[in-house]
């Protein structure tokens, strides 16, 4: 089984929900290297959430292996490799990212070994609907029909069969308009 | 600062992040930011930010690493108060 993360930003609700340009918000999360290549890039603002993506896609990724929680993004070190794929390094960990940056939303999956198969799926949910529940019926709707969904104390999810712990590892995110699932196969 | 006006300001601090309104009435020492009142984890820098300017004190980076909960971060404002 392969630890799998990931991580949506809605870009329209970013916009107005954090102010990247606060001082100390850069310093406070992104290396000395990762503040250059925002500072230097086309479009600042679509650098920095996708850094942020990448590094929480790859903090999910790491909980679900040592079941500890913190808050330290700038522990993350992002690093883009081409359009779509990224690396973030945490101490001795290498995460592999797959990213899509669109116009309304960038999202981002990190998994421990480069082409882990896996189903990905992000898509658009319409305001005032229950985002949370419709992520949890397009995710079990790749099941059957006995499988649940849990969540452990540290806010994992878990599918089970009866009261069996699947070994399989999932991820949701949501943010905004946006929600996403990924599992690893 | 007693621990209670120390929570009492950060419920002024968090109220503008929190997206869970019944966990936040709830709101205690035993809260935890993400799971309890669905904080965006990119708030959580914003959280952080404010707690500098309310309270004057400068959080390092293996303070900020424990403030996922209410209690961890009275625990660090305190500490870093008492410098």
């Amino acid at each position: 089984m392969y630890n799998i993360g990931n991580d949506i930003v809605d870009l329209n609700v970013a916009k107005t929900q954090s102010n990247w340009q606060r001082k100390g918000f850069l310093e406070k999360q992104f290396t000395m290297y990762e503040q250059n290549e925002i500072l230097n890039a086309d479009n600042p603002f679509l650098k920095v959430w996708l850094f942020w993506s990448m590094k929480e896609a790859a903090y999910k990724c790491y909980m679900q292996q040592h079941k500890k929680r913190f808050f330290a993004p700038k522990k993350f070190l992002c690093k883009i490799v081409s359009t779509t794929k990224g690396n973030v390094i945490l101490e001795d960990e290498i995460f592999y990212i797959n990213y899509i940056i669109s116009d309304t939303y960038i999202y981002a999956v990190a998994t421990k070994k480069n082409d882990v198969k896996m189903v990905s799926n992000s898509f658009f949910v319409e305001k005032n609907t229950a985002l949370t529940k419709i992520i949890n019926t397009k995710l079990l709707s790749y099941f059957s029909e006995d499988i649940q969904l849990k969540k452990n104390r540290l806010g994992i999810p878990y599918l089970f069969k009866k009261d069996k712990k699947l070994p399989i590892s999932i991820s949701k995110t949501h943010h905004g308009n946006y929600g996403a699932f990924a599992f690893s196969l | 600062m007693t621990k209670e006006e120390i929570i009492l300001k950060l419920t002024t601090i968090v109220k503008p992040y929190v997206q869970n309104e019944e966990g936040f009435l709830k709101m205690s020492e035993e809260t935890d930011f993400i799971n309890d009142l669905e904080i965006n984890s990119a708030n959580l820098v914003d959280i952080i930010l404010d707690v500098e300017d309310e309270f004057k004190i400068e959080i390092d980076n293996d303070s900020m690493e424990k403030m996922l909960s209410v209690k961890a971060t009275v625990a660090v404002i305190q500490e870093k108060m008492n410098v």
